[in-house]
């Protein structure tokens, strides 16, 4: 964790009459795990497309790598890794693990080329990273979800990607599955020197891999270790006074229902 | 039977219906994956609406044809980026509407024109050398942008939001995409005609989709049945004298059924057995 490698100065994304994140300033450092909570709608997604430079600010600035994010060059959005929120796939759509995987290769390769017997090698090591070496010829439909997961990643792996942003990787797979990717995630993180930004309505299970929360509700409330973010003054902030935070750290959020 | 292929309206015909095949199962590919199959109804029709203005004022009806497709599937593209309407409501519109248009069109002319109605119902015999050659030309331009943008376009079919993540020109490729739909259409408008043009995109990649588990798979077999079932139409069309159009689509029609019915992906009996609680 040396420099910088992620800056929102005052940043604010949205359109005028419906701002969905206010004035966020905030600084990641290379190698660090970051998880990003708070409320449904409270701009978690919006946080990751912007450093994707798929929505430029209305004012301040964001950048990543020394670059202003809306201006990325394809090169540079190829060492963002990136998982989207994302329904299981269709268990008749016609697509391979393998064939999925490649896909991250394809800004690399660039246009009006073919997919190199290298680039090749690194989606069959990006299959291998995550575990899933022996299903590269599976139909992807037919695969669970933590599995479906586990290809997705592969594939944002397959990048080569100095940062990943994972959007709630977790959800809709049981929950030893949850662990168990997030446990790979880590792993991930520990190996590969990743920078890793991490939405999750799941305040609990997160906290034990994260270096920093950082708690959004349009606004950036904190951006801190876990310690000092889980306490009831902060967090009620966001939720409300439905929320409480027992001895141990544990938080339980009262009137919050999600999807 | 080989006799027949002396003849240069048969040498033609074959010729045209490989070509046509090709190019309809390839593109059908990307419609099925990507769920555009309306889009390329609509694009039908309003192409036709173009042929007839062409016939009504006297230019060049592949020009016009072509004019009126990129048209409308450059403005039902914008409709969709923009989000301001939904994707059927817009198309019904346009379909419905180009129609309307090419019957007024029709209307304004002085009797019955047998070449205009070739291009609303089709006829792969009566191709002309000049016909061939803008088949050829055009038809060989859509099939090596495909090529040189197979992996991208692959991956926009797949999953669009992903690739416009990782840096992959999304947006641009999906208008070249729509336009080459566009483009295979108009190609196939005067062999096959603007009413059935639809049915060759989508059955070929559809009977495909039954029967493949990769996208490269789906691309092989999407080809072989598309290139079958114009050749074998177009002779069952000679043969039998019925419409090449309609031998075309019921016969590819038929293959479809057939691979839904021995699926690999329909594991479900077709007619469920009823549990017995016990």
């Amino acid at each position: 964790m040396s420099k910088p490698i992620i800056q929102f100065s005052k940043a604010s994304f949205g359109f005028p009459g419906r701002i969905a994140l206010e004035e966020i300033s905030l600084e990641i450092m290379e190698g660090e795990f970051i998880g990003i909570i708070g409320p449904n709608g409270s701009g978690k997604t919006t946080l990751l497309r912007a450093l994707l430079g798929l929505i430029p600010p209305v004012s301040g600035q964001v950048q990543i790598f020394d670059c202003a994010c809306e201006k990325l060059r394809c090169h540079h959005r190829a060492r963002i890794g990136y998982l989207p929120q994302k329904d299981r796939v269709d268990p008749d759509f016609p697509v391979t693990v393998f064939e999925a995987v490649l896909m991250g290769r394809f800004s690399s390769i660039g246009l009006l080329r073919r997919p190199s017997r290298r680039d090749n090698e690194i989606a069959r090591h990006a299959l291998d990273e995550v575990g899933m070496a022996d299903y590269a010829d599976r139909s992807l439909g037919h695969l669970s979800g933590g599995q479906q997961q586990r290809i997705f990643i592969a594939r944002a792996l397959a990048q080569q990607p100095q940062v990943l942003l994972l959007d709630e990787p977790t959800t809709g797979v049981d929950m030893p599955t949850q662990q168990t990717i997030l446990e790979l995630i880590k792993k991930l993180h520990d190996t590969l020197r990743l920078t890793i930004l991490l939405v999750t309505h799941d305040i609990n299970m997160i906290v034990p891999f994260v270096n920093r929360l950082a708690l959004l509700k349009t606004k950036l409330y904190a951006a801190a270790p876990p310690n000092e973010v889980l306490t009831k003054e902060i967090l009620s902030q966001v939720y409300g006074t439905q929320i409480m935070v027992t001895e141990k750290g544990f938080v339980i959020v009262g009137d919050y229902h999600h999807a | 039977m080989l006799e027949i292929m002396a003849y240069g309206f048969m040498q033609r015909a074959l010729l045209a219906s490989v070509l046509i095949g090709i190019l309809c199962s390839v593109i059908g590919v990307f419609v099925v994956l990507k769920g555009l199959s309306f889009i390329g109804a609509g694009t039908a029709h309003a192409a036709f609406a173009g042929v007839a203005l062409a016939f009504l004022l006297g230019l060049n009806p592949m020009g016009m044809a072509v004019l009126f497709g990129l048209m409308t599937v450059w403005i039902t593209g914008l409709l969709v980026e923009k989000g301001r309407m939904k994707l059927d409501v817009s198309i019904g519109i346009f379909y419905t509407s180009t129609m309307a248009m090419a019957i007024l069109f029709i209307g304004f002319m002085k009797g019955y024109n047998a070449e205009l109605y070739g291009y609303l119902f089709g006829s792969i015999l009566s191709v002309t050398p000049s016909d061939l050659t803008v088949i050829a030309g055009l038809g060989l331009a859509v099939l090596v942008a495909l090529f040189l943008f197979y992996k991208e376009l692959l991956f926009i079919a797949f999953d669009q939001e992903m690739a416009e993540a990782s840096g992959i020109p999304a947006r641009s490729l999906f208008f070249l995409l729509i336009s080459l739909i566009a483009l295979t259409i108009v190609v196939s408008l005067k062999a096959v005609g603007a009413v059935l043009v639809y049915a060759m995109i989508l059955i070929p990649a559809a009977t495909a989709y039954q029967l493949t588990r990769s996208m490269k798979g789906m691309m092989i077999v999407s080809i072989l049945f598309g290139v079958f079932s114009s050749v074998a139409g177009m002779f069952l069309s000679f043969i039998m004298d019925i419409p090449s159009g309609a031998a075309i689509v019921l016969l590819a029609t038929a293959l479809f059924f057939l691979s839904v019915l021995f699926s690999p992906k329909r594991r479900k009996p077709l007619w469920p057995v009823k549990a017995h609680k016990s």
